[in-house]
């Protein structure tokens, strides 16, 4: 079983082989370049491995998986955002091995990265979905505009729409992955009001999409999305909300390293107290951990570094659907949400309390009214 | 009401069984815990400033448990009281109220008799309309809760019934828009019970000192009694 499984995966990665890779390099001399030893490249593929649920002794594949990571043709759209998840892939000091693979893989379009502009950019772009058509992936950054036919989001000379231009571009995909929480579930433009319809690109495609969200999502959820397909040829199984179960599995708040002081009873009050000095919980500070699915509280950020609990910060549940409204306060625990009304601060106890106080008020007029004046029996 | 016998001046019969008094009582004690403990969960008010940096007492875990237990509790003696409703035949006379339930006349002189204006109307079930609704409101409630409780439980215990309702629990999450709409609407249905449950306690006490008919004793005793006439 285990050996059927691998020799599949060993002839994935043999018929990619074939195909030319873009990169003059091969992946060990850019690791070696970046002072990665292969050592620890094998280390990185024994955790991916066993990330992605397969057995230890699956790093080799894992690693020749990674290496001919550049023959998978990759279109790389942006729509409305930031462009951080991009940058934040790009812009390390120190790339972990996850950064450097991005790096590695063969894009052949994406708006930031490569060296054509104009109408040459235009020209690669569509040469690239005719080569590989059928054939490449398309990662999608940013939601989609959707008020008034889109016209919100107009690419190029031709002025168009990031609609029509993912649309268009999906259907000839092979797999369409959603890198961020922008194109998997609309994001900060489609927050409250949401004056230009952005939703998430699930919502104008009828193919299967892979969510990987968070904002931005870690390189090691793009990365082994990638992998994961190129040992498998299929996409990996998902969860609710389309979210790899490898990665999204699971809450912050299950695998966080200050889970013992929440089920203690012990809190961070407010930032710099004593109990933030010795490392209390900081649900009270507005930690959104419990409600969101993610896996930083295991894999960490900057090469298993730190991550925004461990440096102090609630987690603000940016890989949840909604979350710039859904998690707001982003310092203040759930209880607190503001909900719209007249009074733009309400929470559902300030409603709650008022409601009561009003029947509270009526009662004692009616059992006052009632005590001199008794009801007709 | 027809369930009522000669008992000597009066006419007294069982209103509620004995299984109807302990799901009421078991679900009324498990609100007021539930609602204490949510408090807590939903915002921990009681701390350990505790220096040590390993944690020792676990207090959120434990009032979490409590919570847990609770809810169990009401969910049984909902789910009772559900099954009672439509299935029992002691359950009879509920089920006429339905008929009531429609009759805006009816309706109209209850609120009539409430701004003491009008007499009482007689129903032919147990439940006045506005009564009728407001308990129909109050189980919507109560399975709002009840639903979003136990997706929260399956997020928090992923073993055993956990387990089992994890499938569920994902299927109440993406319903609700995701985990923490799932905890907002809990927290909501909370209060939509309190304030039901406030105004039930001020009509039943209300009704004890005006009716004059052993309402609120029967859900003590079980006995109704009403003056023959
Ligand atoms: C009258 C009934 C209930 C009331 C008033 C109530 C109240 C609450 C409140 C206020 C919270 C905190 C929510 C927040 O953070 O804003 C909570 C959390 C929770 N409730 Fe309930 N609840 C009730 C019934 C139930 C039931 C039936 C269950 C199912 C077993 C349940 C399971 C939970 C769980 C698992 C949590 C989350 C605890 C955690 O994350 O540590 N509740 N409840
Ligand atoms: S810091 Fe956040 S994720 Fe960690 S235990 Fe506390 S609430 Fe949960
Ligand atoms: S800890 Fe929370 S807010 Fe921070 S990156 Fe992870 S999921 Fe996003």
């Amino acid at each position: 079983m285990k050996d059927a499984l691998m020799e599949k995966m060993r002839k994935r990665i043999e018929e990619l082989r074939k195909l030319p890779g873009v990169s003059n390099k091969s992946i060990k001399e850019v690791l070696e370049e970046n002072g990665i030893s292969r050592r620890d490249f094998l280390k990185w593929a024994g955790a991916l491995a066993v990330t992605l649920g397969l057995p230890a002794s699956f790093a080799p594949v894992v690693a020749e998986a990674a290496e001919v990571s550049d023959r998978l043709p990759v279109v790389w759209l942006h729509l409305a955002e930031c462009t951080g998840c991009s940058e934040s892939l790009i812009r390390t000091d120190a790339p972990s091995i996850d950064d450097l693979i991005f790096n590695y893989i063969n894009l052949q379009y994406h708006d930031t990265l490569m060296a054509a502009a104009g109408w040459q950019a235009e020209e690669n772009y569509e040469e690239a979905l005719k080569k590989f058509a059928g054939r490449f992936i398309l990662c999608v950054e940013g939601g989609v505009p959707t008020k008034d036919g889109g016209e919100y989001l107009t690419i190029g000379p031709e002025a168009e729409t990031g609609l029509e231009k993912l649309k268009r571009t999906a259907a000839k995909a092979a797999a369409v992955i959603a890198v961020g929480t922008c194109s998997s579930f609309g994001g900060i433009q489609a927050a409250y009001p949401n004056p230009t319809g952005t939703v998430g690109i699930s919502k104008v495609l009828n193919k299967p999409v892979i969510n990987v969200p968070g904002c931005p999502p870690s390189a090691k959820n793009i990365v082994g999305t990638i992998v994961y397909r190129i040992l498998y040829g299929a996409l990996p199984p998902v969860d609710n909300l389309n979210r790899p179960k490898w990665a999204y599995g699971l809450r912050i708040h299950d695998l966080c390293e200050r889970r013992g002081h929440f089920d203690a009873g012990e809190f961070v009050e407010e930032f710099g107290d004593a109990g933030a000095m010795n490392g209390f919980c900081l649900y009270k500070v507005g930690c959104k951990g419990p409600y969101t699915f993610n896996n930083c509280s295991r894999e960490r950020f900057n090469q298993h570094t730190s991550w925004p609990v461990q440096a102090g910060h609630g987690c603000i549940g940016c890989s949840e659907p909604d979350f710039w409204d859904a998690m707001a306060p982003y310092e203040e625990p759930l209880a607190d949400h503001k909900f719209m009304s007249v009074n733009a601060d309400a929470t559902a106890d300030k409603v709650g309390v008022t409601i009561l106080t009003l029947a509270g008020v009526a009662i004692v007029a009616h059992a006052a009214i009632s005590a001199i004046k008794p009801p007709k029996e | 009401m027809k369930f009522l016998k000669i008992m000597g001046e009066y006419l007294g019969g069982i209103e509620f069984s004995a299984g109807y008094r302990w799901q009421h009582w078991i679900r009324a004690i498990s609100i007021f815990a539930l609602v204490a403990t949510g408090f807590y969960l939903a915002n921990p008010f009681i701390t350990f400033a505790n220096p040590s940096p390993t944690p020792t007492r676990f207090l959120h875990a434990e009032i979490r448990e409590w919570h847990i237990i609770f809810g169990f509790a009401m969910i049984g003696a909902v789910l009772y009281k559900t099954i009672y409703f439509f299935f029992f035949k002691e359950a009879k006379y509920e089920r006429e109220s339905i008929k009531d339930a429609f009759n805006i006349k009816l309706a109209i002189q209850q609120i009539m008799y409430y701004m003491l204006i009008a007499k009482h109307p007689h129903t032919r079930g147990i439940y006045n309309p506005l009564q009728f609704w407001a308990y129909t409101m109050l189980y919507v409630f109560f399975y709002g809760i009840i639903i979003t409780g136990l997706a929260l439980y399956a997020e928090v215990y992923h073993a055993g019934l956990g387990g089992m309702l994890y499938p569920f629990a994902k299927a109440v999450e993406s319903f609700f828009g995701g985990l923490a709409y799932v905890r907002l609407w809990h927290h909501i249905f909370m209060w939509a019970i309190i304030i039901v449950v406030f105004i039930h306690i001020y009509m039943a006490v209300y009704n004890a000192v005006f009716g004059k008919n052993g309402g609120m004793d029967a859900i003590f005793s079980g006995m109704k009694w009403e003056k023959e006439e």
